[in-house]
């Protein structure tokens, strides 16, 4: 497998610190992948590493199969990038802004037009950043982020600051990148709910490890939902289930019946009530997402 | 490269304080004027030497701060260093770009001055020619002088987010320049002193430069490596 990213036991260490402790990232070409995290995880010193902005202390990054230390620039030249805040010239227009950067860059004058467009920047193109919201801020460096049309893009949390529409826009503006464009996306972010409708590879960060790396459909899975029991005598049903081979997770007020089909749920009932047990309830537990990642980041501090 | 400078010079025209360079020569019309009482033998060396007391020996190494600060300040405002160290850029580049305007800015100054020069005799109706070589050579020399503090102040700024910082080193290393001035065993060491001692068209006269060659290379050039070797080195190992 090719990958446009790929690092290889990445550290990056404060002091005494791991920031970011023995990473193997893999992001194959044309996904987008959610790189998620509580606060403080690692991923902007990640994605600072990505780009280049600060040396690990030791493992080493690929990016379009060429070693990043040797080959900074023509990477670079091939990546669009928004790292935590907003960063923009105060003094300069939004127009202005992207000009001083398109420079550099070398991008055709018409791609700031277009990219204000794509942003919905362009009523406010000709006005000082310094007086934008944070929201159009963040329109400004997701526009600078596409000005070079990147085959790989970083966003580190892009939609801090927007509005819910906002989130929902940027949102189907990344999705249909890949398929538009041939992007590859890298997009950060604390809160799964707003990647779950877009990413298609998941990569957990904790305290600076990788806990997790797979497509959504493989973490989607983990998220099967679960039927809870209540029954007049749990003890005499756990065991009446048990010997009838039905496993049951005996939990303090109920019985949890995992991964079961709605006919074998069917049967284990049948059968309790044959047995003259009295069921209370059959409630279905969704785990969602969100639970999923709380309890994976969860776990790994309490291990 | 010259895509960073540039874009360097659009952000800096931006900032629409680029009359900055106009004080310095103005200021120094002024102190040609005010100086007209009797004049000894040469009158365009001695209004030179008025007004180079003032624009020389303090403003001109203040102002090259100034200017460094100003080229940084953008750039510390709001993540500006990230967002232009993550573009196809070595850092390397980006310190010689910056270095580049700021040198720039400082010959267009001397420009100004030399013209600056030009009006306040003009305005006096002196009886000798314009004596440009001289004068060409001094506005030459000082601007060369300057490239060690520049480098230095550049580094400065580049190091602290804050305007007030570089701006307090650069007057403590400015102010005993007056007193380097009046000993005449410390002044060629002085790198503060160069820029005013290189000017100073009442110098040794046979040197090209009003200072002996030795001199310009040792304490000018040699302060110009130290300081933009410095800048450049803790430049490329600080993180953004
Ligand atoms: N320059 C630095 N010096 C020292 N420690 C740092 C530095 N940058 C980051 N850290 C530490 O590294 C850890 C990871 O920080 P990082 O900013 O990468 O987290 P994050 O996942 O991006 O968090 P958030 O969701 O809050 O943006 C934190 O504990 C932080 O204190
Ligand atoms: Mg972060």
């Amino acid at each position: 497998m090719k990958y446009v990213v790929e690092t290889k036991n990445l550290t990056k260490s404060f002091g005494k610190e791991q920031a970011v402790q023995s990473l193997d990232m893999k992001i194959a070409k044309g996904e987008i992948y959610g790189f998620l995290g509580p606060n403080g995880a690692g991923k902007t010193t990640t994605i600072r590493m990505l780009l280049g902005l600060m040396k690990p202390t030791s493992g080493s990054i690929q990016v379009f199969q060429q070693d990043l230390k040797k080959s900074r620039i023509s990477i670079l030249s091939k990546v669009g990038s928004l790292v935590e805040n907003p960063s923009y010239y105060p003094h300069l227009t939004a127009r202005e802004n992207l000009e001083a950067w398109r420079k550099i860059l070398g991008a055709p004058k018409s791609r700031i037009t277009d990219v204000l467009a794509i942003v919905r920047l362009s009523d406010v193109a000709n006005k000082k950043v310094k007086g934008f919201s944070l929201g159009m801020k963040q329109r400004l460096g997701i526009a600078a982020a596409l000005l070079n049309n990147p085959e790989l893009l970083i966003l580190d949390e892009p939609t801090n600051g927007l509005d819910p529409s906002g989130i929902i826009e940027i949102r189907e503006l990344i999705k249909q990148l890949p398929q538009s464009h041939g992007m590859t996306v890298l997009i950060s972010s604390h809160l799964l709910s707003e990647i779950d409708q877009l990413a298609t590879t998941v990569g957990v960060l904790t305290k600076g490890k990788l806990i997790f790396q797979d497509s959504i459909e493989a973490m989607r899975k983990l998220a099967k939902q679960n039927i809870s029991l209540r029954v007049s005598d749990q003890d005499e049903a756990h065991r009446l289930l048990l010997a009838k081979g039905i496993q049951t997770d005996y939990q303090k007020d109920r019985l949890i019946l995992s991964e079961f089909t709605d006919e074998e749920i069917a049967n284990a009932i049948q059968f309790l009530v044959q047995k003259q047990i009295a069921i209370y309830r059959v409630e279905e537990e969704k785990r969602s997402l969100e639970d999923i990642f709380l309890q994976m980041t969860r776990e790994d501090q309490v291990g | 490269m010259l895509a960073i400078l540039r874009s360097e010079i659009f952000k800096f025209r931006k900032a629409n304080i680029w009359a900055l360079i106009f004080v310095g020569p103005v200021i120094a019309i002024f102190a040609g004027l005010v100086d007209s009482g009797e004049l000894p033998v040469n009158s365009w060396v001695y209004t030179v030497l008025m007004m180079n007391l003032v624009y020389a020996v303090l403003f001109l190494p203040l102002i090259t701060g100034v200017f460094a600060s100003i080229v940084c300040r953008y750039e510390h405002q709001a993540g500006g260093w990230k967002q232009l160290l993550a573009l196809p850029v070595t850092k390397g580049r980006v310190f010689l770009a910056k270095y580049l305007l700021l040198v720039s800015l400082v010959f267009l100054m001397q420009l100004l001055y030399l013209g600056a020069i030009y009006l306040v005799g003009n305005m006096q109706g002196f009886a000798e020619p314009f004596p440009l070589e001289i004068i060409w050579k001094s506005v030459l020399g000082g601007w060369i002088a300057t490239f060690p503090l520049i480098a230095l102040q550049l580094w400065l700024a580049i190091w602290f987010k804050s305007f007030a910082a570089p701006f307090a080193v650069n007057v403590i290393f400015t102010i005993p320049t007056i007193l380097a001035l009046n000993s005449e065993k410390l002044a060629p060491f002085y790198p503060w002193a160069q820029p005013y001692l290189m000017m100073n068209i009442g110098g040794k006269v046979d040197a090209m430069f009003f200072v002996p060659w030795d001199q310009l290379l040792i304490v000018v050039g040699g302060s110009f490596i130290l300081f933009f070797l410095g800048g450049y080195f803790l430049f490329n190992r600080k993180a953004f």
